[in-house]
């Protein structure tokens, strides 16, 4: 039975995480690592002020989930498969041998930087649970203008999506669906309308600046956000790294074509467990942890036992 | 030579008739250096499948829900692509990574399957990137009766239980669906390879001749089980003993149903495990629910303890209920060696055409009753529910059960056989289950499938039962009044909710919907005191100690 190392996202981002990760020379080398390529000391970027920046936020869940990747590698445990929310995917990427680690926080910090400017305001996302895909759809289809936007951002789960476009559209979505029925419907505290069309700009200085740096093969399958599919090609990686924060990511889809593949254990690297809880829900079959709660001890020992079960 | 005046006539060159034999004997010689008589040494098969199969193959790979050829089949996965390429695969249920591996590598190419639940995400991505090109989703039986006609394989790679060196075959509880692809690839030269747990030198009986077996390889553990028909019995809720007593009352005591198959659900646990309690109430034991198709589901034990159950014919067996079928052979189908046979295709057409009736649950219904389990960007098939819930228009045999389904006294009238389904208005997630348009049809249409992925037609369904009532289709005399029938039972979903409750009085009084209080049954009756067991272990208590559940299935 295989692992899947899960990266998260924005929105699992947490005051101080930098400085709860382990106490390890590999994670003191991936801050300098970071600190050298961004040009400051990357510990900073964790506090309260700092984290009002999806710059910082995105940098700092970059680390976070590379460096404790990096220290269960010092216990001798790797994962068969590795797949990352949004951002999470450039960690993911990281730990697939596609690219390094350096050149990821380079990239990442130009991602979050344009994505900042790209909407200054009147865009954010919303998040609606409890309804069925299909009815959310018709809801979607009826509020979308032309002029002010609504899309499906993050396919999380069957019944938990978030949407992404202008903030009036929104929060008529958000009121049809508690209407039609939603368990629960929330504007996010963001400002930025990510994975949906309205980000394309973003994707195309995205994709020119990834032309320019090194890809490798993947050591192990690499979970797309933007097709689901299993990557094994650097290019299609690549794609996905610059086109998904433009495009809807189908995580659901992804993790389940995960635990079709073999994977039955997954393993969310830090920080949070956000991700946990969707694996937890969508596989009840298989056991979901995240390295925050379960601490590394636990994962180095799931992972071994789960690699050695056939 | 013959001469037919003023014409001269050629003789045509001699035509053989005996290609395939030919051919299978051109096959068998490279095996010369690699099997010794029959037994491929299990380090070997890699290379023996190279030597054995040939690009474009039909290959059957056994496997389905239960029991699966996994050795061959990670072997399979192992061959050179070069060497081996474009098979065409047959297989029950498409439920391993690798089965679907050896499409991406080449290997393969062509699919024909009946279930691919557990692939069902994967296999549709392929066929939209175009990695795999689709025969079709069949049924079960259908899959199998093609066999032996236009679908005839070359090669089927089968597993058993034990092999003795003739070639012999013992497959025990899981005989399962070997027997029938053995059965046609053997008798059309075709290559036969089983893959056994352990080679032995008298085997307890023989399932499956040696004459009919080319070779049998000693796999490195033994073939993947999975306990599919296992339910816990404490995870069955109220509202599922709500229903379970419906249909006894309603539906098994009023139309008299003596032989039947139940699909595997909490809420056909929930009918198996209030038979002793509830149906012994209604004084119902030895008048309904005697023979059954199925499977052992350990849910049926208080059933049988208590003098329910007269036999029982299985598709396959259940892990861990292996020594209580022994212990029981005047309910099981068993061998002289005291263990169990079962035999998917013929339990199958049983299920299809011997039973009066087939009860089973859906996660969509649409509101003339046809439904589906295909979910949106997911090909999973349906494996034999389609087989067992229909009417076999053909079926003359008449039983109290199908002759109550009469509902005219024309001199030509039949009976029908009873297609149940059981649901919940609602899945989780506040999803109603029944709605105005299956998700099938669009599923069938990005797939590009010939036809949409029904799983029960709805003119096959006599009977719908939700937590709101029952609705007797059977009695229904045009499809305006069976749309009328299912929304009066459809409680709050958008389909229940267009419904003139007006009309609901006039079907209650027509005898086509009836409620719980119609029937007698108090809603607050329905708890889970009734059950005759609520936990894994009361099922091995009532068995004597000889149930023995899987450990996922151990909580104490």
């Amino acid at each position: 039975m295989s692992v899947a190392y899960l990266f998260p996202g924005q929105g699992s981002q947490q005051v101080n995480m930098l400085h709860h990760l382990p106490d390890h020379p590999v994670v003191q080398k991936t801050l300098d690592e970071a600190s050298e390529t961004i040009n400051e000391s990357a510990i900073l970027l964790d506090s309260e002020s700092r984290l009002q920046s999806t710059v910082a936020v995105q940098l700092c869940l970059l680390i976070a989930g590379v460096s404790t990747a990096r220290v269960l590698e010092t216990l001798e445990v790797k994962p068969d498969m590795v797949a990352g929310h949004s951002v999470g995917a450039f960690g993911a990427a990281v730990i697939a041998g596609v690219m390094d680690f350096k050149d990821a926080v380079s990239v990442v910090k130009q991602r979050g930087e344009w994505m900042e400017q790209a909407y200054p305001k009147g865009y954010g996302m919303g998040v609606v649970a409890g309804l069925p895909l299909k009815q959310l759809e018709e809801i979607l289809e009826n509020h979308t203008t032309g002029e002010e936007d609504v899309y499906f951002a993050n396919l999380n789960s069957p019944d938990q999506v978030t949407i992404s476009g202008s903030v009036t559209a929104i929060k008529r979505v958000l009121a049809s669906a508690k209407e039609g029925g939603a368990r629960k419907t929330e504007m996010l505290n963001v400002s930025v309308p990510s994975h949906c069309p309205l980000l394309e700009p973003v994707s195309e200085n995205l994709a020119s600046t990834l032309n320019q740096i090194s890809f490798h093969r993947p050591t192990i399958p690499y979970g797309g956000n933007r097709t689901a599919r299993a990557l094994r090609d650097p290019e299609a990686i690549k794609d996905d790294l610059a086109f998904s924060v433009s495009r809807s990511v189908k995580w659901h889809q992804a993790t389940s074509l995960f635990y079709e593949l073999g994977a039955r254990l997954f393993i969310e690297l830090p920080p949070g467990r956000v991700l946990t809880d969707l694996s937890c829900r969508a596989f009840p079959s298989a056991r979901s942890i995240s390295v925050s709660d379960s601490g590394l001890k636990t994962a180095q020992v799931l992972i071994n036992r789960m690699q050695q079960t056939q | 030579m013959i001469n037919v005046v003023g014409v001269k006539q050629e003789v045509p060159a001699r035509r053989s008739w005996t290609k395939r034999r030919d051919a299978k004997a051109e096959r068998l010689t490279g095996m010369k250096d690699i099997a010794s008589g029959k037994v491929i040494p299990t380090g070997r098969i890699v290379e023996a499948l190279e030597s054995l199969i040939v690009p474009g193959d039909r290959v059957s790979l056994e496997g389905n829900n239960q029991k699966q050829a996994s050795f061959l089949s990670a072997a399979l996965n192992q061959v050179s692509p070069e060497q081996i390429y474009d098979l065409h695969m047959i297989m029950s249920s498409i439920s391993r990574p690798e089965h679907l591996d050896i499409f991406e590598k080449g290997i393969a190419k062509k699919v024909d399957f009946a279930y691919a639940g557990p692939q069902s995400l994967r296999i549709a991505q392929m066929l939209e990137d175009g990695k795999v090109k689709m025969g079709e989703i069949h049924t079960y039986l259908e899959l199998y009766s093609r066999l032996f006609v236009d679908l005839i394989p070359s090669v089927a790679l089968v597993a058993a239980d034990k092999a003795d060196n003739e070639g012999n075959l013992y497959t025990g509880p899981n005989t399962e669906e070997t027997p029938t692809l053995v059965e046609a690839t053997a008798f059309r030269d075709g290559i036969v390879i089983a893959q056994v747990n352990e080679l032995v030198d008298e085997l307890p009986r023989v399932d499956i001749p040696g004459s009919w077996i080319d070779f049998v390889c000693v796999a490195d553990k033994p073939y993947e089980l999975e306990p599919l028909f296992t339910r816990d019995p404490r995870h069955i809720t109220d509202l599922q003993i709500l229903l379970g007593m419906m249909v006894i009352k309603g539906i098994y005591e009023r139309h008299e149903v003596q032989s039947l198959n139940h699909g595997i659900g909490y809420n056909t646990a929930a009918i198996e495990l209030l038979l002793p309690t509830y149906g012994e109430q209604l004084g119902l034991r030895g008048k309904i629910c005697k023979h059954w198709a199925s499977n052992p589901h350990p849910t049926l034990i208080p059933a049988i303890e208590s003098g329910w159950v007269e036999s029982i014919h299985c598709f396959g067996g259940e892990v861990g209920m292996e020594d209580y079928v022994r212990a029981r052979p005047d309910v099981f189908f068993t061998g002289k060696d005291g263990s169990m046979r079962s035999n998917r295709t013929l339990s199958q057409l049983a299920g299809q055409y011997a039973v009066d009736l087939f009860l089973g649950s859906t996660l969509q219904m649409d509101q003339y009753g046809n439904s589906s389990t295909v979910t949106s960007g997911r090909l999973a098939g349906f494996g034999g529910a389609p087989n067992m819930g229909h009417d076999p228009r053909g079926r003359r045999h008449s039983t109290p059960a199908w002759l109550n389904m009469m509902t005219s006294d024309e001199p030509l009238a039949r009976g029908r056989k009873l297609v149940v389904q059981v649901i919940e208005t609602f899945q989780t997630g506040n999803t109603p289950v029944i709605v105005e348009s299956l998700d099938a049809i669009d599923v069938g249409r990005n797939a590009e499938l010939a036809t949409t992925p029904v799983m029960i037609y709805g003119d096959d369904v006599t009977h719908v039962v939700t937590e709101e009532g029952i609705a007797y289709l059977y009695k229904t005399t045009n499809m305006e009044e069976r749309r009328e029938a299912v929304a009066a039972v459809a409680g709050v979903t958008p389909v229940g909710l267009q419904h003139d409750p007006k009309r609901t009085d006039q079907l209650r009084q027509k005898g086509i919907i009836a409620f719980p209080e119609d029937l007698g049954i108090r809603r607050t009756d329905a708890k889970r005191s009734l059950l005759a067991a609520k936990s894994v272990e009361e099922l091995v208590e009532w068995s004597g100690g000889l149930y023995n559940p899987p450990a996922k299935f151990r909580s104490w």
